[in-house]
């Protein structure tokens, strides 16, 4: 489909009256505060796009670029304009003129194959272990690296030995009384650098009645796509997922990571499938997805037994955007943490503003990525919790990154995983 | 040829010189020069950007004010035009370069210089955000009132160079009713400090009031680089009331009872059929009466007063009105003015396949004329095919218009824009003016001449005094 007849450019695009509100919540223009940061900035050029006013030039991409689509905009436009769909719209029709090695590496040839992008992680991993990453940046080897990557591979620390699904079964049956088929939709990131997520995913899911199938060949949501201006390699990891899950009967087709979620859910789709023939298998796939906090609380209704003696831990949670900004959940998380014996939830300010990692953005755009994160970290600190909780791989990561700068006494979780020892390990 | 003539952009340096004297002066990061990034710079919220927007030569972003006089010296020995700029959230063109020139971000310096509780002022540069602003007074207990529906986003710069007002304006007034004194720097660099290099007094009648002229001059004589602002003591009370009208007229006869029963409600908001209609389409939930208008009266004060002002107000309105609501209790409060606070994004969401704009969106008009003027705007919306969802400010006559159309259509392009036209001839008929609180900039200069006569000659001979050269934000206002 041409530029101009996507969805978001031909219906949207005219909407804006450039108000400005965006550039009261913009986390970006927050801290580069001139116009070129502005989302109704970024609508203007999309505009001058369409409209043949500019060339699609690797500038452009920059300014474009500069945005984490934590659809912060979108959600307070007052004109209910996607503006983070209109970006990568954009981003996607600019980057096809100005294509770049690595992207197509990363994106075409590494992250749409699990195996490689696996493989690609033990190698870092087995760099971390032998001490080679150290020696890599004492020589300045990292310095090699593309674009912030040299500053930006420290939030990459810690990478685990082992993956989730090498500790998983493609069938894992309910505890009990069988209630659910569910489908679990495992994500990279979550497979490869929060394995324990997974787990406690399965443990707590089984625990409620579920039996939980892990298809074989998941690839990506293609979330990292949209972002990095390949729209058609993220419809293709779409398709071929819809095609995956549809195969079987599930009732719920269950993510943990809100990325994923977002990606996988209706107005994504819609977003990527418009108009071509598997629109309609994609709307059949989507109506069964669901956030794992979502599930437990509005299906599930999980409760724990009330335990008296269980020992008091203050949570403050982080809102990741795609699941806050995207899919407007807010309370089920919280409700998830405060239906656990000993938790006291205690909000941060500005719980639902973004942490600054944004998938790929952290690494791309380092500096302002950290600019971002430390208003996060003071807001998150002040509340003095034993533990930031938070439901997206991405915010974990930059998080934790964010404790190891602060040199804070807390620990990043998943909510499932509290939830999960709280059945005991499985 | 005149001698401002003579000295305009490119008779002396071109573009691409003054880029690069620009460069020499602040350092290359200081600025924006490159075409891609000035493009940035070529819009407002105004449908006059949005169909002719205009790229400055430089975009620079002062913060101090000896920046500005360096910049300011140059501008002037070299005939170049400067345009101040806040938020750019302006409905006008105001801070475009319509002429060509260098835009000065002022967003940036946003410092709150003082807040001086004993004498309940604060002094601010021009970039701080209105509700930024505010925020930090309620700590004080005191509260800047002037209330614009773009409180997140404006500068308090905006708003004193546009004289802005908004929702709270029938008993708060506008801006200038706060402003105590500024610094100016002047076309020619030097700095100028009205109301009294030293006064902190609120009453102050020495000399001409040029804190007054500075106010509400839209950046055409000079920058304002610092507001020294009178605060108010943040009421501790408020209560909502809404009255639904089955006859148009009833609703500016109710305000008038209102006052004329002595009571002075912070707000008086209307919601006319077309802006009801719209509302409940946008969201079903907040379920509207369907009616001829509803009024939305805000009451603030000390919670025995409000009871008794709202007390009056249900009394006056249910004279009139099919129902009457009065709420004290926030949670109710928030669904009876959530009407209102959506009107402008149901607007903006009335038609699948248009938009919303701002033209001829900012009449005001003495209250006896209110009724007729929305039924005009009606039947003027029907003489061009324009849908148009009606609201705004009644206690102060001041109607937001707003024309829905396709904007991206060139003939409805050309139907709306005589319908503003006319949406603006018809205020100056019905004794009001064409802008109560957005600002003439560029989209309402051609009906000074209409509007004011021979004060317009006053205008531009003092517009001369302060820049002879014209160099400041030309094509606006005057």
């Amino acid at each position: 489909m041409e530029f101009k007849d996507l969805p978001p450019v031909k219906e949207q695009l005219m909407k804006c009256v450039r108000c400005g509100k965006c550039r009261s919540v913009c986390p970006v223009f927050a801290e580069i505060r001139n116009e070129t940061a502005a989302p109704r900035g970024h609508v203007f050029m999309v505009q001058m796009l369409r409209d043949g006013k500019v060339e699609p030039t690797a500038k452009i991409y920059d300014h474009l670029g500069n945005c984490l689509m934590c659809e912060t905009c979108s959600v307070n436009c007052p004109s209910g304009i996607d503006i983070h769909e209109l970006n990568a719209a954009a981003r996607s029709y600019v980057y096809k003129s100005n294509p770049t090695m690595t992207k197509e590496f990363v994106f075409d040839a590494l992250w749409t194959k699990p195996e490689l992008l696996k493989n690609a992680v033990r190698m870092m991993w087995a760099a971390q272990k032998t001490g080679m990453q150290k020696l890599a940046r004492c020589l300045g080897i990292t310095g090699l690296l593309p674009g912030d990557m040299p500053k930006a591979e420290k939030i990459l620390s810690k990478v685990p030995g082992y993956t989730a699904i090498s500790k998983l079964t493609e069938i894992n049956k309910a505890k009990g009384e069988k209630k659910y088929s569910i489908g679990y939709f495992l994500g990279c990131a979550t497979n490869l650098l929060n394995p324990n997520v997974a787990l406690a995913t399965v443990n707590v899911l089984t625990h409620n009645g579920c039996e939980v199938t892990i298809p074989a060949d998941i690839r990506c949501c293609g979330l990292p796509h949209i972002a990095n201006g390949k729209i058609d390699t993220a419809r293709q990891l779409a398709i071929h997922n819809i095609k995956l899950f549809n195969a079987y009967n599930f009732d719920y087709i269950i993510t943990d990571c809100a990325s994923c979620s977002s990606a996988l859910a209706a107005k994504n789709i819609e977003f990527l499938l418009h108009g071509t023939e598997y629109a309609e298998q994609g709307q059949i796939f989507a109506a069964k997805v669901m956030d794992l906090n979502h599930f437990l609380i509005d299906v599930v209704d999980i409760h724990s037994h009330v335990d008296a003696k269980a020992r008091k831990i203050k949570v403050t949670y982080h809102d990741p955007c795609h699941l806050a900004n995207a899919q407007g959940i807010k309370a089920a998380p919280r409700d998830l943490l405060r239906r656990l014996p000993g938790v006291e939830l205690i909000e941060m300010k500005d719980a639902n503003r973004c942490c600054g990692g944004s998938g790929t953005y952290s690494l791309t755009h380092y500096d302002l990525s950290m600019q971002i994160l430390d208003k996060k970290m003071d807001n998150a600190m002040q509340t003095g919790a034993d533990l930031l909780a938070t439901c997206c791989p991405s915010c974990m990561m930059q998080l934790r990154h964010g404790i190891n700068r602060e040199n804070w006494d807390a620990e990043v979780v998943h909510p499932v995983e509290l939830w999960s020892k709280l059945y005991g390990v499985n | 040829m005149t001698l401002r003539d003579n000295l305009r952009r490119g008779d002396i340096l071109e573009k691409t010189d003054i880029q690069k004297e620009l460069i020499k002066l602040f350092g290359k990061d200081a600025l924006l020069t490159e075409d891609l990034d000035l493009m940035y710079y070529s819009y407002d919220s105004s449908f006059l950007t949005k169909l002719q927007p205009a790229s400055p030569y430089a975009v620079v972003f002062p913060k101090s004010t000896e920046d500005l006089q360096k910049l300011m010296t140059f501008a002037y020995k070299n005939g170049i035009n400067v345009i101040p700029r806040g938020a750019g959230t302006g409905e006008t063109g105001g801070c475009i370069a319509v002429e060509g020139g260098i835009v000065l971000d002022l967003s940036n310096w946003d410092e709150i210089v003082e807040i001086d509780v004993s004498n309940m002022q604060v002094v601010v540069r021009p970039g701080v955000i209105h509700a930024k602003l505010n925020e930090e007074l309620a700590k004080y207990n005191l509260f800047f009132p002037p209330d614009p529906g773009s409180s997140l986003m404006c500068t308090v710069g905006g708003m004193v160079a546009n004289n802005a007002s908004g929702l709270r304006a029938v008993k708060y007034g506008c801006t200038e009713q706060y402003v105590l004194g500024l610094e100016v720097v002047l076309p020619n660099g030097d700095v100028m400090i009205t109301g009294g290099m030293k006064s902190k007094a609120i009453k102050n009648v020495s000399g001409l009031n040029l804190t007054k002229l500075m106010v509400g001059s839209e950046g055409i004589l000079g920058i304002i680089t610092r507001i020294r602002l009178r605060c108010f003591p943040k009421p501790r009370a408020r209560g909502i009331a809404m009255a639904v009208f089955d006859r148009l007229d009833d609703a500016p006869a109710t305000v008038l009872d209102v006052y004329q029963a002595g009571i002075l409600p912070s707000g008086i908001e209307i919601l006319d059929s077309s802006a009801i209609k719209a509302v409940n389409d946008f969201k079903p939930n907040i379920n509207l009466p369907d009616a001829e208008a509803i009024l939305l009266f805000e009451v603030d004060g000390n919670p025995p007063s409000v009871e008794f002002e709202g007390g009056v107000i249900r009394e006056m309105a249910e004279k009139r009105a099919r129902s009457v609501e009065w709420a004290t209790d926030p949670k109710r409060m928030a669904e009876l003015w959530e009407g209102r606070s959506v009107t402008a994004a149901a607007a903006a969401r009335v038609r699948p396949d248009g938009s919303r704009i701002f033209a001829g969106e900012d009449i005001s008009v003495p209250l006896s004329k209110v009724a007729d003027v929305l039924r005009a705007i009606r039947a003027l919306g029907d003489k061009y095919g324009i849908k148009v969802v009606n609201y705004g400010h009644i206690g102060d006559g001041n109607v937001h218009t707003a024309p829905v159309i396709n904007p991206e259509n060139p003939a409805e392009v050309e139907q709306v824009l005589k319908l503003v036209d006319e949406i603006h001839l018809l205020a100056i008929e019905m004794e009001g003016t064409t802008t109560g609180e957005h600002g003439v900039g560029a989209v309402r200069r051609r009906y000074a001449p209409l509007e004011h006569g021979t004060a317009l000659d006053y205008m531009r001979k003092t517009k001369d005094a302060f820049d002879p050269k014209g160099i400041m934000n030309p094509g606006k206002l005057i």
